[in-house]
């Protein structure tokens, strides 16, 4: 079941959707099976058929399920307020993109490194790939549209900015972001309990490293 | 304590029936293509669901057994054989050690399930033996099996003098209720089927949609009358399911299958209902299908039968075996 909330991007109604997945963590029903937040909805996944055996009810599944959210949707304004997790994340800044993306904004590529580490970004969603965070948002002075045609291979840690979104791609995939830098960390490594290292809702630091830096913390 | 791959097949994998709760990261449940079919050729072998089978396509591989095994094959028939003698599928069988199946040719279906007595002995990875190419993690190193391979299982715990085809089986009406009509495919309205013009919503029930060769486990390409939308429309991305029929920007429909991605961003327009995945799952590029629009409630109940269904093939194969198994 989707639930949409105001159909814009925008860091506050982001926050609604994180505290209501928040609530659905602490409170749910049987046969609750998780939830996936984005920009601006909550998707809640469930188990039609143990809602049915466990609460023996005449309506469907999914109207008892939407009866529950509009119940926690309620509570919503009471508000919980969680302080979002911050994380670095070191970029030696190398893209195959920052000439141009600098080019095209009438910047050096050092402005835009600085533009793009000037503030925190919210993650407002994980999807696309394992790990993949949308990030946002971006300056207006350094957003810029993805390639038409996407590259077929991006290297695993490559950030990129699409439109006013910035994002760093967790594994090598096809993929039409502008590359502007790479970060050394692994930001989905498949041998941690916690395989992704950012969650919707965590609040990210751009860091500019050197090269130097860059091959020192190398995790790939 | 294990079989060997002779020769591999297209895309072997292990699977399970998904990996849940890691939708928020990223990470899709993955598992079986076709649920009903993965279940009971648990069941047929003693297992419970959750144990991990082998998911082939034509052409499958060709297996030696280096023990002896209780094992069953559901799903698809791609006419096997053990040392060149034919066997059913949806049956139960006594396979001694050395023994060779093969599969000769696709006689129905597109995905075949192999299932052991206690399972493939396979990686786990967040709970699930399901094979994550893309990550390269669970099941068998997180790849399709390949010539030479060796996959165990637990130890034979019981004991027959030669192959056997146990003779009982799963019913020809339980299949008939998940399988046929066979091109007929129940949805649901999703998000945006609003967002569909008045002709457009009239050819997606009216029109049969042949699957195109660009179909695999992560989605099932369609082709047929291109649909459109009243006005188009820039949405923002969220969360997708198995079975999500999207409108791709050229007109075309793409339905989402078990190694979808989490999120997307075209028009949601339709769902295909969760008991009609597994015909679905069996249906090969080049087949065409025709939706048909039910309701929630209709589909909740059909969803409700399926699982009533696989509890009495999982109640019948268990009291089945015991006549054959002591345990």
């Amino acid at each position: 079941m989707l639930v949409s909330f105001e159909n814009i991007i925008d860091e506050n109604i982001n926050e609604k959707v994180m505290t209501l997945q928040q609530v659905f963590k602490r409170e749910h029903f049987e046969g609750f099976i998780e939830t996936v937040p984005a920009y601006n909805s909550l998707t809640v996944f469930y188990d039609v058929a143990i809602i049915k055996r466990r609460y023996q009810i005449e309506i469907t599944a999914f109207d008892f399920v939407k009866l529950f959210t509009e119940d926690l949707i309620l509570q919503l304004n009471r508000g919980i307020v969680s302080k979002p997790a911050a994380i670095i994340i070191p970029v030696y800044y190398n893209g195959e993109d920052l000439d141009s993306v600098a080019q095209q904004h009438q910047l050096t590529t050092a402005e835009v490194v600085a533009i793009h580490t000037a503030k925190p970004y919210r993650v407002f969603m994980i999807g696309f790939l394992p790990g993949f965070a949308y990030m946002g948002k971006v300056d207006e002075r350094i957003a810029t549209p993805r390639h038409a045609a996407p590259r077929t291979n991006v290297k695993a840690g490559s950030v990129g900015i699409a439109g006013l979104q910035t994002g760093i791609y967790p594994l090598h995939s096809p993929g039409g972001w502008q590359l502007i830098g790479q970060t050394p960390l692994k930001i989905f490594d498949i041998h941690k309990n916690e395989p992704c290292l950012l969650k919707a809702g965590d609040s990210v630091q751009f860091v500019a490293i050197s090269k130097a830096d860059f091959e020192r913390l190398n995790e790939y | 304590m294990s079989i060997k791959i002779i020769k591999p097949g297209v895309l072997s994998t292990l699977q399970d029936a998904g990996r849940y709760g890691h939708r928020s990261i990223g990470v899709g449940s993955g598992g079986a293509m076709d649920i009903f079919a993965m279940q009971v050729a648990n069941y047929l072998c003693g297992n419970d669901e959750k144990q991990a089978v082998i998911e082939m396509n034509f052409p499958a591989p060709e297996i030696l057994f280096q023990q002896d095994a209780v094992i069953s094959l559901a799903g698809a028939d791609f006419a096997a054989t053990i040392n060149e003698s034919n066997v059913p599928v949806w049956r139960t069988l006594f396979v001694k050690k050395d023994a060779v199946l093969k599969f000769k040719q696709p006689l129905s279906g597109a995905k075949l399930y192999l299932a052991v007595n206690g399972g493939w002995q396979v990686q786990q990875w967040l709970n699930s033996y399901s094979t994550h190419l893309k990550l390269a993690s669970g099941g068998h190193y997180g790849r399709a099996l390949q010539k030479d391979d060796i996959v165990n299982c637990s130890a034979n715990k019981f004991s027959f003098e030669e192959n056997k085809i146990l003779s009982w089986q799963i019913s020809a009406y339980q299949l008939e209720e998940i399988y046929r009509p066979q091109n007929s495919i129940r949805c649901i309205k999703s998000a945006e089927y609003d967002l569909l013009d008045d002709s457009s919503k009239q050819n997606l029930l009216q029109n049969n949609f042949i699957i195109s060769n660009q179909s695999d486990r992560m989605g099932f390409r369609l082709m047929g009358n291109t649909l459109s939308l009243k006005q188009s429309t820039e949405l923002i991305s969220s969360a997708v399911d198995a079975g999500i029929v999207q409108l791709l920007p050229d007109g075309n429909c793409i339905i989402l299958m078990a190694d979808h991605q989490t999120t997307g961003g075209y028009p949601r327009i339709a769902s295909v209902i969760k008991a009609d995945l597994p015909k679905l799952a069996q249906l090969h590029p080049g087949k065409a299908i025709h939706f048909k629009m039910i309701t929630i409630k209709e589909a909740e109940d059909a969803l409700i039968s399926m699982c009533e269904a696989l509890a009495e093939i999982k109640y019948s194969c268990e009291h089945s075996l015991k006549k054959y198994l002591q345990y």
